[in-house]
């Protein structure tokens, strides 16, 4: 069987090649993921560093290992996906060759053998690829994490023998996870296929097919009813399940739904005859048309869908400070200049925000679990009666108005943490230590990196507080002129001056960064295997259909038509896959819509058009030079001597 | 194993004595149903007797595939019975088939239907690997040898000629000295003389080693080198002529063909 295997295998090697990258791309993302993890967990914490550097490293780091995480699933994922497509695809063209081998007394077994023997195989080359591709890949991605600011700059990498061992794995059972539908499918080839040219081998919709199809779409649809009355988080959350979802759900479904919307693409292609023949052949090779829709699907629901929900969260949260704070320009300047901002002309009330490098430890309490923590970052003072007068308070618990001495207040940031108020915590405060009673708690905002904790103003030493940033909110006197009060700013030491909608942009925009990093690092990723099965599904069924362009020919069509023709059925399908993708997203970003409307009262939705713009393009390209190089290819042979090597 | 490759039994000792090669007992084959119903075999008996040629002649449509799948096991009878080599087929679990078509039959059909990839040498090979069997070197020569191959061993089917490779195809069937052989128009796709070469091949098999043959064929030439020609029409035999001449049967054939339905 082996030989067997091995002899297919290098006779159809082409087949194989989106496979073989699939798997290598994997299994570097792997490799290379888990090397930089490795590095991470080795990483010293430098000596002498401050504590609040100390937590800004291992939040850091957190952050890359979430992110290589979710790399190192999503590619797996991805390849498993790329691999299984690849053997069904196999499986459907060799059936002539199953069946013969079931017809000179192959066994169900030993056709599942070959198949697993070929996958190995695939997986083999594909891990090959892959550990001599990861190495390059690892330096590469740290240097994306330092960039996306996880990673210190010259953060030292590590080599470990061990990832080899991980590399082998993940490549092999890939490809054999990969192979397993195919396998089952290609046991139930009965021999008399072998003299047939239809049978039950040739259905694309399986039963399996049809249970993951529906039962994804039932939940699909039950989720986007569901968001359109969740709060906001909920439909965020709801946003990011429909993308997942209905990409699966319609991927699956796609031999059915990429027919059908063929036929509303049809009426505009029968317009002319090459039209009429790519319509009828984007409907009759209906695995190849949803072969080639399928990743397109997913990667634009999955593209578009989060993209668009971080975004139109983004957008919310932006809204949500506006609204939180009440005045009229926001002022950014040290300490040392905050009394003379205070005094300018004009100014009815000014709230100063004073970031401070403090430490607060404090005890957590969670379900039946209570730890202590020091907090470094996020720690702020405020004066609690000017802070009351520029802002909507938003109080959990207890009231700022005690804020007075030696006491400290939860910000947003620590409101779900566990802190109880009335506790009292330590804090350091220019290397003195002092207890602090919790008086108040205020409500969880939108933001990812919110005020963590709030100090009266009166317990920071003046020198302390000259050195340090800080953010003042103005409320101008009724009429006083903007401009002026602006330019009087300025020149009382003020580094920016901004309004209240700027400095929220600016403030939304700095906090979701970090989530948009993540996401393009993701996103890219995903991209970049759906270019692979893109490529692979358009190169596999170009290939396969030799005899059917020969026959075109043969007709009376000249090579550029047949070329042509392949043309626009590419296209066709690509549109298809693309609208059915922005459908998915579509119904993701419904429920945000519905969630704006109910919480600000005017739609808050991020359409990302320049990215669907950028994707769009990009997939036309794409499947468009598949195309045009794979017909271009089968159609070099003389169309006779195509036709009668059929038997 | 029952049977290894090697055993020196005659073939014909291979079917237990006194009972035909394959046998249908009233068998009917039905596709579809209501309006759309086609009776492909309509209550067919028939024997293909141990050590002899049977040939099975009819108009397109008449059943004569239908006829040759359902003995082999490769199409289940809707109703009757299926018997190979005295054991009885008719609802036999895929495992058994398998095992049967490991060692008890043979396939050779108009598309010669050789791996690509594989030579001539491995093609040949294959049905006693998958059957399990150690495979020698020196069997598979001889058997390519005695089809006039010798010279191909290495060759893979696309370097060869339609006629050499129907004869690595019968080449293939007959390694495992199966009990019957069948035949689905092994001469379609052939030009005449390599036809002959084949046909003689044939001949030869059952008159030197007891080979049973059971085949399918539109050619009346083809249907002269047999022992036998079974006539189908619709679904039913018709007719039977022994050993009759390439004239008799084209006569035959021409009458049912032109016979009003």
């Amino acid at each position: 069987m082996l030989t067997l295997a091995l002899n297919t295998f290098r006779e159809r090697w082409r087949l194989f090649a989106g496979a073989i990258t699939a798997v290598a791309l994997g299994v570097a993302l792997v490799q290379s993921s888990l090397l930089v993890m490795v590095a991470t967990d080795r990483a010293p914490i430098p000596a002498g560093v401050t504590g609040r550097a100390r937590e800004e490293l291992r939040e850091g780091y957190a952050g890359a290992a979430t992110l290589l995480g979710m790399t190192v699933m999503l590619s797996a994922f991805l390849t498993v996906f790329i691999v299984s497509s690849t053997f069904a695809f196999t499986v459907a063209q060799r059936r002539r060759d199953l069946a013969l081998l079931r017809l000179v007394g192959g066994g169900r077994g030993q056709l599942v053998l070959l198949l697993l023997g070929e996958a190995l195989l695939l997986g083999l080359t594909g891990t090959a690829a892959g550990v001599l591709v990861g190495l390059p890949a690892t330096w590469l991605q740290a240097r994306l994490l330092i960039a996306l600011g996880f990673l210190p700059g010259g953060f030292p990498l590590v080599w470990d023998g061990g990832v080899l061992i991980a590399s082998g794995c993940v490549g092999i059972t890939v490809a054999l996870v990969g192979v397993l539908a195919a396998a089952r499918r290609a046991a139930k080839v009965r021999p008399l296929d072998a003299l047939r040219d239809t049978g039950g081998a040739a259905r694309v919709m399986t039963p399996m097919r049809w249970l993951a199809g529906l039962s994804c779409l039932a939940f699909t649809i039950w989720m986007v009813s569901l968001a359109q009355s969740a709060d906001l988080l909920g439909a965020m959350l709801m946003g990011l399940g429909i993308s997942i979802m209905g990409a699966v759900s319609l991927s699956a479904l796609s031999p059915l739904v990429v027919p059908l919307a063929g036929r509303v693409v049809g009426a505009v292609l029968r317009t002319s005859t090459l039209g009429e023949l790519a319509q009828a052949n984007l409907r009759d090779g209906v695995r190849r048309s949803a072969s080639t829709a399928a990743p397109l699907i997913v990667l634009v629901a999955l593209l578009l869908g989060l993209t668009g929900t971080l975004g139109s969260l983004a957008l919310m949260s932006g809204e949500e400070q506006r609204h939180l704070v009440r005045g009229d320009l926001v002022v950014t300047s040290t300490g040392a200049d905050l009394d003379r901002i205070e005094s300018v002309p004009g100014v009815a009330a000014a709230s100063p925000q004073i970031s401070l490098s403090m430490s607060v430890t404090a005890r957590h309490h969670e379900a039946n679990r209570t730890w202590r923590q020091t907090h470094y970052s996020g720690i702020v003072a405020i004066d609690a009666a000017a802070y009351a007068r520029t802002h909507d308070l938003h109080v959990r618990a207890g009231s700022l108005a005690r804020l007075r001495g030696r006491t400290i207040a939860l910000g947003p940031g620590m409101a779900e943490s566990g802190i109880r108020v009335g506790s009292t915590v330590t804090a350091a405060i220019s290397g003195h230590k002092t207890r602090l009673k919790v008086v108040a708690a205020l409500r969880a905002t939108l933001e990812n990196y919110s005020e963590t904790f709030l100090v009266p103003r009166d317990l920071v030493p003046a020198s302390t507080i000259a050195t340090a940033k800080a953010e003042t909110v103005i409320r101008l006197a009724p009429g006083t002129s903007r401009s002026t009060a602006r330019t009087a700013m300025r020149a009382a030491g003020a580094d920016k001056v901004q309004t209240v909608p700027q400095w929220a942009d600016t403030r939304t925009a700095a906090q979701q960064r970090g989530n948009m990093g993540i996401l393009a690092v993701l996103m890219g990723m995903a991209g970049g295997y759906a270019v692979v099965a893109v490529i692979n599904a358009v190169m596999i069924a170009g290939t396969e259909r030799r005899t059917e362009f020969a026959a075109a020919r043969v007709t009376g069509l000249t090579r550029p038509q047949v070329i042509r023709a392949a043309l626009i059925e590419s296209w066709a399908v690509t549109a298809i896959g693309l609208v059915l993708g922005c459908t998915v997203a579509a119904g993701a970003l419904a429920g945000m819509l519905a969630a704006s409307l109910r919480a600000a009262g005017r739609p808050l939705v991020d359409v990302p058009w320049t990215l669907l713009g950028i994707t769009t393009l990009a997939a036309f390209a794409v499947t468009g030079a598949a195309s045009i190089w794979t017909t271009f290819s089968a159609t070099k042979p003389r169309p006779v001597a195509l036709l009668a090597a059929r038997e | 194993m029952t049977s290894t490759p090697t055993s020196a039994l005659p073939i014909a000792a291979r079917v237990p004595p006194g009972l035909p090669a394959a046998e249908l007992l009233d068998a009917t084959r039905e596709y579809g149903s209501g309006n759309a119903l086609v009776r492909a075999l309509d209550g067919v008996s028939i024997a293909f007797p141990a050590g002899s040629w049977t040939a099975v002649m009819g108009p397109s449509g008449s059943g004569k595939s239908t006829l040759l799948h359902c003995a082999a096991g490769l199409d289940r009878v809707t109703r009757g019975r299926v018997l190979l080599a005295g054991q009885e087929i008719t609802g036999a679990p895929d495992r058994v088939l398998t095992g049967l078509r490991r060692r008890t039959m043979g396939f050779v059909f108009q598309s010669f239907n050789l791996i690509g990839s594989l030579t001539a040498e491995q093609n040949v090979a294959l049905p006693l690997k998958l059957a399990g069997a150690r495979v020698r070197r020196a069997d598979v020569r001889a058997v390519l040898a005695s089809v006039g191959l010798g010279d191909r061993l290495r060759h893979r089917p696309r370097e060869l000629s339609g006629g050499q490779q129907q004869r690595v195809a019968i080449a293939r069937a007959m390694v495992t000295r199966p009990a019957v052989l069948f035949a689905d128009e092994p001469t379609g796709a052939l030009d005449s003389a390599s036809a002959r070469t084949v046909l003689g091949l044939l001949r030869t098999m059952v008159d030197r080693e007891g080979q049973s043959i059971a085949m399918v064929t539109h050619d009346p030439a083809a249907a002269a080198h047999a022992d036998a020609v079974v006539f189908m029409s619709d679904g039913r035999l018709v007719d039977r002529l022994v050993r009759p001449t390439a004239r008799e049967v084209a006569d035959r054939l021409a009458r049912l063909e032109a016979a009003p339905c």
